[in-house]
């Protein structure tokens, strides 16, 4: 028999809570609370992350973002900085027992399976997509997802970006760069190194349909059956706390 | 306070800042988009990486110990590219 994940779809949310309710699904999924879960999600507002290990005034315009009503949130995984733009970015994130099949012990090794998913759903768009060690997918050799991983309590959670536009003006508005000089410069060089759904296909792509391909292309990859479900009440509350007490706190974002 | 950036081959960027004191590191912040297995493993590198000499190869040899023994898993970053980058970092305080 398949076996069957959980399919989340959480909306829009803030930064603090979206990266609230990821650590909250892998300790929900640590305790046996859930079973493996798919959640599909999106920000608003638009916002910004920094990797656990990057440093928040030096990868960010922090003044720009509260200017913009940009959110910025440093998450529980490593990787680089990220512009998560409201009406750009479909994220997903997984959260799987460490002793699934689908979990190797080679980092590298789970990152291009669970990348293979958002590979597979790509394709069912007709987008040539490609997984790129360490972490991105690409199409074309331009990246259309990052993605990042973390490991604890025996549950690997697995982040990533799907672009269905891109606006790179925006990202280097709130993005740090090295000299106001090569700003037009970086602009320039992210249409040349990043594309996304709309941009290759040349056509309007709603996330609804966006969502349906990226379930199809999960469910192929790992031979499961996603079953929409909902955030049980432990996650809620317990994201409720992370976001509070962890995510929205400049002793956590500021830390590095 | 001494600061460097080290490019990755593989496209990963690696930050330090480190402060000398002679030629042993008093302090040292490492920051970049690689990622390390578990995450607090390089909290406890940086306390461990005080009082060591400014030289690449003990550097490297010490990073890629402690990692060892503490089942770290580096990933987009090497001992090797942590030790150069502290070093060059080493090398502009003072």
């Amino acid at each position: 028999m398949v076996e069957r994940w959980r399919l989340l779809d959480t909306g829009l949310n803030s930064a603090y809570y979206n990266m609230a309710l990821d650590e909250a699904i892998a300790v929900a999924r640590s305790r046996g609370i859930v079973p493996n879960t798919l959640r599909f999600f999106r920000w608003e507002p638009s916002a910004v992350s920094i990797g656990y290990f990057q440093s928040m005034n030096e990868e960010v315009d922090v003044e720009a973002c509260r200017r913009l009503g940009i959110d910025y949130v440093r998450r529980r995984t490593g990787g680089g900085a990220v512009y998560h733009d409201r009406d750009g970015e479909l994220t997903y994130s997984i959260a799987v027992d460490e002793d699934d099949p689908l979990v190797s012990k080679d980092f590298q090794k789970t990152y291009e399976t669970f990348c293979s998913g958002i590979v597979h759903g790509l394709r069912v768009l007709g987008i040539p997509a490609e997984f790129k060690p360490i972490n991105d997918i690409v199409v074309g050799g331009k990246k259309i997802s990052g993605n990042a991983a973390t490991r604890a309590l025996k549950v690997v959670h697995q982040h990533g970006t799907v672009l269905r536009q891109v606006n790179p003006k925006l990202m280097f508005t709130v993005l740090k760069v090295p000299s106001e000089k090569i700003r037009d410069k970086m602009v320039k060089s992210v249409e040349e190194r990043v594309t996304s759904v709309e941009w290759f296909l040349k056509r309007e792509v709603g996330f609804q349909e966006l969502k349906e391909a990226l379930k199809r292309g999960f469910e192929e990859a790992f031979k499961i059956e996603l079953v929409p479900g909902e955030v049980t009440g432990f996650e809620e509350e317990l994201a409720e706390k992370l976001r509070g007490e962890k995510y929205s706190t400049a002793g956590w974002n500021f830390r590095r | 306070m001494g600061k460097a950036e080290y490019k990755v081959v593989g496209g990963k960027l690696v930050k330090a800042q480190v402060e000398r004191e002679d030629d042993r590191i008093l302090r040292v912040k490492i920051t970049g988009d690689f990622f390390i297995h578990p995450e607090e493993f390089l909290e406890e590198l940086e306390e461990a990486l005080a009082g060591k000499l400014l030289d690449e190869s003990i550097l490297k040899g010490f990073i890629r110990s402690l990692a060892e023994r503490r089942g770290a898993v580096l990933l987009g970053v090497s001992p090797e590219d942590l030790a150069k980058c502290i070093v060059m970092a080493g090398e502009g305080d003072g």
